[in-house]
């Protein structure tokens, strides 16, 4: 399977693997409940000419549907082909195992999930609507609402989004600039960034040149083949053109987050110090607000550099003294740092088999701009929720996303550190959070580092290629 | 060791180790804390099983630790200290003293001894007090560096390094660390000096043999490797449920696997052969925190069981099982490979070492299925990654070891 150009079928992919929808800035993801299978089937069939497919670009209106492993169940899958999806998918993001991996404890446990724990609503599905503009998305939302409710679905939740996405991130950082390039949706050459689409996409060859795992069903289930055929005889393929997709509501404490820098960076007589101020934030990010890496440009922000993603780690900054080691950046995404042979071809390719393809989108008021990166109390009011709704494209949840929140993010002992884990994402440690900055003489630690990201929401879901939604209507029962 | 079963006691000996297991993060009814240089113990009960032709392999429990004294000084240590725990478990194994007093137990525990075909340790010589003493070493130091300002105007890496000299000379308990971590005796030294050579040597003079004998071998196992049926099979949902349950509490995890080896005489003699190159290869190569690229295992063991029916391997690892996994793919693939792929229903190899592990999901889905649940696990420092043991080392050795101003940059940076 190796070396063989293969082109994906965008025609059966859903839009939002191949796009984020950068000229769609409005938009909310709708939560429901399925109570009357049969009718609900009925939707999805209303659903399939609605959905947005990956091979065209849409410059009004977007439509994409994922599935629990529980809302699959409820539409009444048989557990044998629920069986034949992920381990991970089908036990769902909050087992007690789970919880432990990810580091939802303490605040951010599912009990205290305002969606998607075991004390709120069920979540079957998600639908994620999104248009030009706000009064073109009431539009969509009232008549995708309408036909929820004919399909005897119960809407539980309509998750705002911010509405603005080529702007900053609540702590006012640039986000999303590195992003894995899908392989053969790209006519540049395979570099660094580019990833097989089989990484996110079932059905194609993965980063290991192999298909990975999905769900089928006996052909004699599929009577009208409305599924692709599938390598073993007499199997049709469900996963095909599907992808898992994960969802993390992230609420962020923007106040939290600079009164620490703060008071970590006060002078010797008490008195803030701005610059130092902000210094410290970079360097738990990876990235100046600009957007520009610190690995480029360690001393100050530099917005020449905001789109930079070109670099590498370990011949420019193998010790960390320009980007600490520990940074949010360096560790979701470490480039060419990884072991065996750090600084080779053979690291950067262990680390494509970790990539999350993110589709996320900001929620809650914006941080005043005169507020950004300072203490603002102002804006830092009581109901001001802000945060990330976290989306990422994956094929296999335990090696990529599992993988990265947990060795990478969660993980105090990465890369050497004893006490570190992630400054931005991490749960809460036992003895404290600890961020070190590499320097000469000697590091600095800051110890004590409080959380100022809590999880709010979240789930596992299954984005079906749109032959499988067909299927889906009409599933034998 | 490994002792038998009592026809029917499986349940009770099950919860009793349940209990233990709820109790691991303290003492798990044997005090093995207090017991001289453990490691690593673990407990597992191996479940009714039958071979390849249907002979029934009773039900046993195996306990397994890594110790830094001799196995035989550990074990009379076991049988006074951890009476309580051994009259619960093995107790309902054949062949218990009915009333066990501490020789009877010794006694048991000796009869009971099995042999590792093949160990692996991070960093042999390195003991459990070691460990700990530089551990506190590196807490102290970090602390200390903590509390003054380092000025890169004023201060260099050597001053620092200085003030560190003087911070652990003025700390009483901290003055083990002037002196180096002590190696082997000379005499020891040199056994192992001798063995590295001689067995190669052996090997060479056994050259045309092993030329004469390759080729067939070869042909043979390729033979083999075609015929040798692999299908994937996923593991139970309740069976992955019930490993991780045991999972992801510290640092470090465990991992016990056991299989049927694939019949016949060409596979049993592989495994053999293999890992007594293994065991070399980890005594005088791989024996310092670096198993041919993984560096996240502390400590390993294979060991045939049954006669060469069965081998069951066991290891202390860092982070996830997901994380330990892909790092058997990326690094070691060909080692794997080597091993397992002699047990029934691993992924096809071909010419032993190739493909196998990289065929990911068959090859994590076999491991699942191979592996049991560890019992009764005990880890000495857990909240520790190899890593952070072997960065450690170096710092002790560090603090007054004679660096030049470039070795003094690199070593300050270790703090």
């Amino acid at each position: 399977m190796d070396g063989t150009a293969v082109s994906l079928e965008l025609a059966d992919i859903q839009g939002i693997v191949a796009r984020g929808y950068g000229t769609l800035p409005a938009a909310c993801f709708v939560l429901a409940r399925i109570d009357d299978p049969r009718a609900a089937r009925g939707w999805i069939g209303s659903l399939t000419d609605r959905v947005t497919h990956a091979d065209l670009r849409p410059e009004v209106e977007a439509v994409n549907v994922a599935f629990t492993a529980e809302g699959l169940r409820a539409l009444g899958m048989p557990e044998g082909t629920l069986a034949g999806f992920s381990t991970e998918f089908a036990a769902g993001m909050t087992t007690e195992h789970r919880r432990r991996l990810l580091g939802d404890v303490d605040d951010s446990a599912p009990e205290h999930w305002s969606w998607g724990g075991p004390d709120t609503e069920p979540v079957h599905v998600l639908l994620m609507l999104y248009a030009r503009d706000a009064p073109d998305l009431a539009r969509l939302h009232e008549e995708q609402l309408a036909r929820l409710r004919e399909g005897g679905l119960v809407a539980t939740r309509t998750l705002d989004t911010a509405g603005d996405i080529l702007g900053r991130e609540h702590f006012g950082f640039r986000d999303g600039v590195s992003q894995p390039r899908i392989e053969e949706l790209s006519s540049s050459p395979a570099d660094a960034e580019s990833v097989r689409g089989g990484e996110f996409v079932l059905g194609y060859p993965n980063e290991y040149g192999r298909l990975t795992l999905r769900p089928t069903v006996d052909a004699g289930d599929d009577p009208a083949n409305r599924l692709p055929e599938h390598e073993i005889a007499g199997r049709r393929d469900l996963g095909r053109n599907g992808s898992y997709l994960v969802f993390r509501q992230l609420g962020q404490d923007v106040a939290a987050f600079w009164r620490f820098c703060e008071d970590a960076t006060r002078t010797d007589d008490g008195r803030p110090d701005p610059e130092a101020r902000l210094r410290l934030a970079a360097r738990m990010i990876g990235r100046w607000p600009s957007g520009a890496p610190l690995v480029l440009a360690p001393e100050a922000d530099d917005p020449a550099l905001a789109d930079a993603n070109e670099f590498a780690y370990h011949h420019a900054d193998a010790d960390g003294r320009r980007c600490p080691l520990g940074a949010h950046i360096r560790r979701a995404h470490p480039r060419d740092m990884l072991a065996p042979d750090p600084g080779t071809e053979a690291s950067v390719a262990v680390g494509k088999r970790h990539r999350l393809l993110r589709r996320g989108r900001k929620y809650g008021p914006p941080v005043p701009e005169g507020d950004l990166f300072s203490v603002g109390e102002p804006y830092a009011g009581p109901g001001e929720e802000r945060g990330l709704h976290f989306i990422c494209l994956v094929a296999n949840l335990a090696r990529q996303f599992e993988f990265v929140q947990h060795t990478w993010l969660n993980n105090p002992r990465f890369a050497g550190l004893y006490e570190d884990p992630d400054p931005i994402l991490s749960p809460p440690a036992p003895r404290g959070r600890v961020f070190t900055v590499q320097a000469s003489p000697v590091r600095r630690r800051y110890s004590g580092v409080p959380r100022f990201v809590s999880v709010r929401g979240g789930g596992y879901f299954f984005l079906p290629g749109v032959r499988c939604l067909g299927w889906l209507a009409r599933m034998p029962s | 060791m490994r002792a038998t079963v009592v026809p029917g006691r499986v349940p009770e000996l099950l919860e009793v180790l349940g209990d233990f297991h709820t109790d691991t993060r303290g003492s798990p009814g044997i005090p093995f804390r207090s017991l001289y240089g453990v490691h690593f113990a673990r407990m597992v009960l191996l479940e009714d099983a039958s071979d390849l032709r249907g002979r029934r392999i009773p039900a046993s429990l195996v306990y397994f630790a890594d110790v830094d004294g001799s196995a035989d000084s550990h074990l009379a240590e076991l049988a006074e200290l951890g009476d309580a725990g051994l009259d619960a478990t093995f107790g309902l194994c054949d062949g218990y003293p009915e009333v066990p007093t501490p020789a009877g137990r010794l006694a048991f525990l000796r009869e009971h001894s099995i042999v590792t075909q093949a160990p692996y340790v991070n960093t042999l010589g390195r003991t459990v007090d070691q460990v700990q003493r530089e551990a506190a070493l590196r807490d102290a130091i970090a602390d200390f560096l903590d509390s003054r300002e380092w000025d890169p105007e004023v201060a260099d890496p050597s001053d620092v390094r200085r003030a560190i000299q003087d911070f652990v000379r003025g700390n009483p308990d901290l003055r083990w660390a002037r002196r180096r971590a002590p190696r082997p005796p000379l005499r020891r030294r040199a056994r192992e000096k001798l063995h590295a050579v001689l067995v190669p040597l052996g090997l060479l003079a056994a050259a045309p043999l092993i030329v004469a004998v390759l080729p067939g071998w070869a042909l043979l196992l390729r033979l083999h490797e075609k015929t040798d049926p692999a299908p994937h099979r996923r593991p139970e949902p309740e069976h992955i449920e019930s490993l991780l349950a045991l999972e992801d509490f510290a640092a470090q995890n465990q991992f016990t696997v056991i299989g049927l080896v694939k019949p016949g005489v060409l596979r049993a003699v592989t495994v053999r052969v293999l890992l007594w190159l293994t065991a070399f290869a980890t005594r005088h190569v791989f024996n310092r925190a670096n198993l041919a690229g993984v560096t996240t295992i502390h400590f390993a063991r294979w060991v045939v069981l049954d006669g060469g029916r069965r081998v069951i391997f066991t290891s202390n690892y860092d982070g996830s099982v997901e994380s330990y996994m892909d790092d058997f793919i990326d690094k070691v693939a060909w080692g794997l490979n080597a091993l397992f792929s002699n047990g029934v229903g691993y992924p096809k190899t071909r010419w032993l070492l190739l493909d196998g592990a990289r065929d990911e999901q068959p090859f994590k889905d076999i491991l699942r299925r191979r592996q049991i649940p560890t019992q009764v696990w005990y880890a000495a420092y857990d909240q520790l990654s190899a890593k952070n043991l072997h960065n450690n080392e170096l710092i002790r050795a560090g603090v007054f070891g004679p660096l030049s101003p470039v070795e003094t940059a690199r070593w300050t940076a270790r703090l």
